[in-house]
């Protein structure tokens, strides 16, 4: 191994105009797959735009492009060249860096520190740090993302918008060409974004190969030459510059290969809510949300990512403090109250990360579905009657429609929709009077959907007060009743019966109406 | 709804216990052969072990720890608070009775203080229980004072090399609370919390699972189970000193690792960390019998531990799969951290990931 010169900095990495294309990459998650044969190029002086629904693809595309997951199968070429296994340092070798949606710098380094951290340019004698190059080359390349701060500060002392910057600065102070911006604008406001997009701009005109993914119409149109639908794990369709009309990303967007049944017709409801949300608020993401959901029917919360309506299922389920509001399960006050409490009361949550906050993967199905009962299992003195249980949870993982050999089996060799499944039954078993279900789909396959979508509402039918959670808005067309639109941690709207349509309901949950 | 029926689950005899039980097997019959003094008509091999059941008694209190994916550095401190106190207090004429309620009480205090400070500060557990150990270990200094207490009644030594029949006392109760403790972690609720929680820690508090109150619970029963450990130590040493319990440590955490528990936490079987403790037991004694020095005896240990766990690796092997791809796999897998990497009591309260996340990155 050959060691590093001292090198002027900015040409540690490749600087020249290049391509760089996905071949047919598929990955799955723990079998559950995300992406499956994406093709898709990515041509210097362009700002290619990924836009999808949640869990279409696009982050794990940007992420396997720069090195932070690999893919299962498939290729990466820059210049038509295959690029060999990819960490993120190699792809910042290669000039290949990924701006994160949450910036991650060191708080405690300095502005120029945080720059070249990963390749700091050494002195004459290889040993020492050179910082007198570091300290002036710093102003340079800050120069360019429009940054004017003292590189010796702190980067933690930086606002949010301007960490977000640092990290596109040091994209370019590695010589990075091709930069990928995975949703940089989330969690920065309109005008804090409108500096980052003419840093884009600029670095469009310098022939950069810039990738980019948003939520936010507007940017999106503004922005992109090249618009690219994403939709369950494929490219589904290509928009250039100009030729791209709003409705028509969205019919890819969201549109199905499947035409969905028709939404189930239940009578009214008006009796008392079995759940009353009454002005919870639960800093930052909930400002306040009121919400009422009565026994038999089903009750949608529409609106994006971020908008608050995970964060206050779980302040309602009592994994989240809430500083403010009331909550009552049947006439049972719960508020702040744990999640034991809840499900004691009649009120159960289906999370929306079945991986991380819902399945024990390694566990085998019986205790996987029993989980949410363990209190209440069948029991000789105080010690649980094992048989009893297999029998229970077996009963109610056959209600569920679970497809499995056997009990025994971990609940991570199941399908995404049988572990769907299971968690369900698993719900089922504490007899709730309220449900709240949090992504209820995702991650599941297409012909398995429906089956859930009946049971949910055979649940409904019989007496269940149900709230459904989906960034799918065909999903709540299909089920709902009645639908909440949520924007920025309020309730923006409420759309009743036939009102309920994707484009009204995306309408409002992009705060347009 | 379409119903298919879903057969029950099948009993499998469990591996690793099956690989214990018959090295341990092999080890007494191999150590029984060379050794005329080692077997003793039966009687003497069970009394072989003594030495080593105080270590078997922590890690059964520690083996539930290790269940939750946390860590309980204090437990031989514990060990030898208890066995100074009991000693101090039995030359003080207090009652015996009264003198082990004591020493235990204060065993349940400190393990109950650590799982108070892990789950109410949040802090890892091994720097919890780190801490905890000086505070112990100094206290059972302090209490023994400049003439460290020796010489008690029969009655209590009883408890250290009395037998009935033909089997020591210290055995019974060895056998008596792993046969409580396997209960409680097969067929109780705490203890299905308790795997649940070693699992996945997030999905369990997702569950409803008052994950917490199962921490203190876990730590409250480990402290008091080492105190019983402190106890059997003094009454077989016949003393109470202050250092007999750090050197029970490492041992009891070498057995329950080798007993097949995930030092991540989940996966695990009390009736195999027992297994476990009677092999090493065995081992580590028939070796010194045989004239071995106890610091040959030592690196056999450790040296047994590593292909022990290398071997365990091979059953764990999927079909189809090759001895060094399942080590890879498992490489892979644990570099990124599996999903009970979260020692202590910090429960998942992060915010999911909007898109999906491979556990190994986040």
């Amino acid at each position: 191994m050959e060691r590093p010169r001292p090198v002027p900095v900015s040409a540690d990495a490749d600087t020249t105009a290049r391509t760089y294309s996905a071949r047919n990459v598929s990955k799955a998650f723990s079998g559950v797959p995300v992406l499956e044969g994406i093709d898709l190029a990515f041509r210097p002086g362009e700002i290619h735009t990924l836009v999808g629904e949640n869990g279409a693809g696009k982050s794990t595309l940007l992420k396997i492009m720069s090195g932070v997951y690999s893919a299962d199968s498939g290729s990466l070429e820059l210049e038509g060249e295959a690029l060999g296994p990819l960490s993120p340092a190699t792809a910042q070798r290669r000039g290949i860096y990924l701006v994160p949606q949450e910036p991650r710098l060191m708080p405690d380094l300095s502005i120029a520190e945080n720059l070249y951290l990963g390749s700091l340019p050494r002195g004459r004698f290889g040993f020492t740090v050179n910082w007198k190059m570091i300290n002036n080359s710093a102003g340079d390349v800050l120069s360019r993302v429009g940054l004017s701060v003292d590189p010796r500060s702190l980067a933690g002392r930086l606002p949010l918008a301007h960490q977000q910057l640092l990290e596109c600065a040091r994209a370019l102070a590695h010589g990075c060409t091709i930069i990928f911006f995975d949703e940089p604008t989330s969690p920065l406001t309109s005008h804090e974004a409108e500096t980052l997009f003419s840093v884009m701009d600029d670095l469009r005109r310098q022939q950069m190969t810039l990738g980019f993914i948003s939520h936010r119409f507007d940017e999106v149109e503004e922005l992109s030459d090249r618009i690219s639908v994403m939709r369950d794990g494929a490219v589904v369709a290509h928009h250039l510059r100009g030729e791209s009309d709003r409705a028509s990303i969205i019919n890819a967007m969201v549109g199905r290969e499947l035409t969905m049944a028709k939404r189930k017709t239940r009578p009214e409801r008006s009796g008392a809510p079995i759940l009353d949300v009454r002005h919870v608020v639960s800093k930052p993401e909930v400002e306040d949300i009121s919400i009422q959901v009565r026994a038999g029917e089903i009750v949608g919360l529409g609106g994006l990512v971020g908008s608050g309506r995970t964060e206050l299922s779980e302040a309602v389920f009592g994994l989240r403090p809430s500083s403010a509001g009331v909550v009552t399960v049947d006439g049972v006050d719960v508020t702040g109250r744990a999640p034991q409490d809840c499900i004691d009361a009649g009120l159960i949550y289906l999370g929306e990360d079945r991986g991380r906050n819902g399945i024990f993967a390694d566990v085998d199905l019986t205790r996987n579905a029993s989980a949410s009962v363990i209190g209440r299992l069948p029991r000789k003195g105080r010690l649980i009657r094992k048989r009893q249980e297999e029998t229970m949870t077996q009963g109610a993982l056959q209600n569920a429609g679970v497809k499995a050999a056997n009990m025994g089996l971990p609940i991570k060799s199941l399908s995404g929709g049988n572990q769907q499944k299971v968690l369900l039954a698993r719900w089922m078993m504490a007899q709730p009077k309220v449900a709240i279900f949090d992504e209820p789909t995702r991650g599941v396959d297409v012909g398995a959907k429906e089956g859930i979508y009946e049971m949910i509402e055979s649940l409904t039918d019989d007496g269940l007060a149900t709230l459904v959670i989906s960034s799918e808005l065909d999903e709540l067309v299909r089920l709902c009743d009645r639908v909440y639109a949520v924007y920025e941690g309020r309730v923006v709207g409420e759309l009743r019966g036939d009102a309920i349509t994707s484009d009204a309901v995306g309408q409002l949950a992009v705060g347009a109406a | 709804m379409t119903t298919t029926t879903i057969a029950p689950s099948r009993r499998r005899l469990p591996v690793w216990g099956t690989v214990l039980a018959a090295a341990l097997v092999v080890e007494l019959m191999v150590f029984s052969l060379t050794n005329t003094h080692f077997f003793g008509g039966g009687a003497g091999m069970l009394s072989q072990i003594e030495l080593f059941l105080p270590t078997g008694i922590v890690a059964l209190g520690l083996a539930p720890v290790i269940l939750t994916g946390a860590i309980d550095l204090s437990v031989g401190a514990t060990a030898s608070l208890s066995s100074v106190l009991v000693g101090v207090l039995i030359l003080h004429h207090v009652n015996p009775v009264l003198a082990i309620g004591i020493a235990l009480a204060v065993s349940t205090i400190i393990g109950l203080v650590n799982g108070l400070i892990i789950t109410l500060f949040g802090i890892d557990s091994l720097l919890v229980t780190l801490a905890t150990q000086f505070i112990a270990s100094s206290l059972a200094v302090s209490v023994a004072g400049d003439n460290p207490p020796f010489g008690f009644p029969d009655m209590f030594l009883a408890l250290g090399e009395g037998t009935v029949g033909p089997v020591p006392i210290a055995l019974l109760i060895f056998l008596v609370i792993a046969a409580l403790v396997m209960l409680l972690i097969g067929r109780t609720g705490f203890g299905r919390r308790i795997v649940l929680i070693g699992y996945n820690p997030s999905a369990a508090r997702f569950t409803g699972v008052r994950v917490m109150r199962t921490f203190v619970g876990v730590f409250t029963m480990s402290g008091l189970v080492a105190g019983i450990a402190g106890i059997v130590l003094a009454a077989y040493f016949n003393a109470g000193r202050s250092d007999s319990g750090m050197s029970l440590l490492l041992p009891a955490i070498t057995c329950v690792v080798l007993g097949g528990v995930d030092i991540f936490g989940g996966r695990g079987r009390i009736g195999e960390v027992v297994l476990a403790v009677l092999v090493l037991g065995y081992l580590t004694q028939g070796l010194l019998n045989s004239g071995v020095s106890s610091l040959t005896a030592t690196m056999v240990t450790g040296l047994l531990l590593i292909v022990a766990l290398v071997v365990k690796i091979a059953f764990e092997r999927r079909s189809g799969e090759s001895f060094l791809g399942t080590l890879r796999r498992r490489f892979a897998a644990r570099t990124g951290g599996s999903p009970g990497v979260g020692r202590g009591a910090k429960g998942g309260s992060e915010k999911a990931a909007a898109e999906p996340r491979d556990p190994a990155h986040s």
